[in-house]
């Protein structure tokens, strides 16, 4: 695919234009997140030590700086706080209506998690709203593995939903 | 005697639309700048702090700071780098100045910050903010551009306090009418409460004169200690008394007031400032608050103490942000209407206050010895201030 303007990028994956994490174990020590994702799961990081839990995920615990650390399971329910519809205008990216929202998880450190809200259409919404976790897949990206050759890698990420009554 | 740092001088370059490069728009700046000081020629600064945050994505320029020095025919001796706090850089280059002056580790130190964000295509600008988040997190979940993030603020401002849309829109008249006549503005034009009020919608309760513009930009602005100032100038000294910078957040999660219209990182940051320049509140005489959304302004004269908590929509709408008023606040224009190229903003409202203090700013406060700027910068990450004054701290 050619890229206007820049010829010598053509078929070239440029990763300073990437929207998407660097999700990969090669580039990323919080790749089990993003497994976990692809089963469902919204996880993050508890530290063994002295029970800290930090969200966005950590490879040290930001309290104790102990590199004992695990996955746990975060729940994937949780209630409208506010919100804001953007209608017009919607960055390049992202689909109209671009819905976020300040939603309550239920516990600590995800009693006020800013999320984008999707497969909702604009108008609908409420305070109070129920929503759930929503796994989307995200383009793959080639990582060149020597003499292996370039292989392809698969990404999600995640966004809330309503919760359909 | 102890070192003690002023600001000695300062310009800014025609802000707006440009057709420049940003290398043009620092050569311009850092000309506005010597013109205010015709005393000072290139070959007496030794220092130059650089505050851009996206020549690397927008201009394809890292290590900028060699760039703008050769550009500008500067020969820094004692220091030549960049910083890079996004809408606070030109604040915290000035904080770093101000602890190399007074600690004799540079003389006369440039801080110049600019930002050339047109880009040929529009889209990219824009798409680039994904980066001025946390990219990961809140980038990916389309929180890059800053209208959702501070359109949920004043929601939650209006919920907790009452606040109205008509609060809103009075900051943006009194800013857009600061800067009607300032001939470096981006937008120079009168608006009235009803355009105002009837402005289209970018991201409710957020209407276009709600939210600050894209700008190309630059600006600088000298530091030095007052000593040294003495031999280049005869206008009354203006002392950086007092300066802190507080990170508590700098992703979405992890907010770190009650809400999101409660910002505990301004209070924190205030309270330190004005402890070191042993002032309070009631002090001030005039501010330069980040008026990046007019929502911003309402909860900063709050938070710094102009008014109680909650009463910052009451306090704009009743006219104590203008001439006259408590606090008159951005009286150049602010971010709304003087625009925002990131890195250069903390020195617009840096020259503001100089002027102020100096008596020779186009909307005069009277008596003005005490004078603040604040930056907020990134998605509410971080909290700037700079208490500046006629005299230094005893």
């Amino acid at each position: 695919m050619a890229v206007v303007g820049i010829p010598i990028l053509e078929d070239l994956y440029p990763v300073t234009m990437d929207m998407w994490p660097l999700e990969a174990k090669e580039f990323n020590r919080i790749w089990q997140f993003y497994e976990n994702l692809k089963q469902g799961r919204f996880t993050t990081t508890k530290c063994k030590d002295c029970g800290f839990v930090a969200y966005p995920p950590r490879v040290i615990c930001p309290e104790c700086y102990s590199e004992n650390l695990e996955y746990i399971d975060l729940p994937t329910k949780g209630k409208i706080i506010v919100f804001s519809e953007e209608v017009k205008g919607v960055p390049l990216g992202f689909e109209s209506p671009l819905i976020h929202a300040v939603i309550d998880l239920g516990v600590p450190p995800v009693r006020r998690l800013l999320s984008r809200i999707v497969n909702c259409p604009a108008g609908v919404l409420k305070r109070g709203d129920e929503v759930q976790l929503a796994v989307f897949p995200v383009p793959s990206i080639p990582i060149e593995k020597g003499k292996a050759g370039t292989v392809m890698a698969d990404r999600v990420f995640f966004a809330f939903e309503p919760v359909k009554k | 005697m102890s070192r003690k740092a002023v600001i000695l001088a300062g310009g800014q370059c025609k802000w707006g639309v440009r057709e420049a490069h940003i290398v043009d728009l620092f050569q311009e700046a850092a000309k506005a700048c010597l013109d205010d000081i015709p005393t000072l020629k290139p070959k007496d600064i030794d220092g130059l702090i650089v505050a851009t945050s996206y020549a690397g994505r927008c201009s394809f320029q890292v290590n900028t700071a060699p760039v703008v020095a050769e550009r500008c025919g500067l020969k820094p001796t004692s220091i030549c780098t960049r910083c890079d706090t996004l809408c606070a850089g030109g604040s915290t280059g000035i904080i770093l100045a101000k602890g190399l002056v007074e600690a004799g580790a540079a003389d006369i130190v440039m801080v110049a910050g600019g930002e050339k964000l047109y880009t040929p295509q529009k889209w990219e600008v824009f798409y680039s903010e994904l980066a001025s988040v946390d990219h990961d997190w809140d980038g990916a979940q389309g929180m890059g551009l800053p209208p959702p993030f501070f359109a949920l603020t004043a929601q939650e401002h209006m919920l907790h306090y009452g606040t109205k849309k008509e609060h809103l829109a009075a900051v943006s008249v009194a800013n857009y009418n600061y800067a009607a006549d300032n001939p470096v503005a981006q937008m120079q034009k009168k608006l009235t409460l009803e355009e105002a009020m009837n402005a289209p919608i970018v991201v409710p309760p957020l209407t276009l004169y709600d939210c600050c513009p894209i700008t190309d930009g630059a600006a600088a602005c000298i530091i030095t200690t007052d000593e040294i100032a003495r031999k280049f100038t005869d206008r009354p000294l203006v002392y950086i008394r007092g300066t802190a910078q507080v990170c508590l957040n700098s992703v979405s999660a992890n907010f770190p007031g009650e809400h999101l219209a409660d910002w505990k990182h301004t209070r924190i940051a205030a309270q330190k400032a004005y402890e070191r320049a042993k002032v309070t509140p009631n002090d001030i005489k005039v501010a330069q608050t980040h008026d990046c959304f007019s929502i911003s302004e309402v909860i900063e004269v709050e938070e710094l103490g102009f008014c109680k908590k909650g009463e910052g929509g009451e306090f704009c709408a009743s006219k104590q942000i203008e001439i006259g008023g408590k606090v008159p606040v951005n009286t150049d224009g602010g971010l709304l209407a003087v625009g925002h190229p990131f890195g250069a903003t903390g020195i617009r409202q840096a020259i503001e206050i100089l002027k102020q203090l100096q008596g020779r700013a186009r909307h005069q406060v009277k008596d003005a010895d005490i004078g603040l700027t604040h930056n907020l910068s990134g998605a509410n990450a971080e909290h700037t201030i700079l208490i500046y004054g006629r005299e230094p701290v005893k």
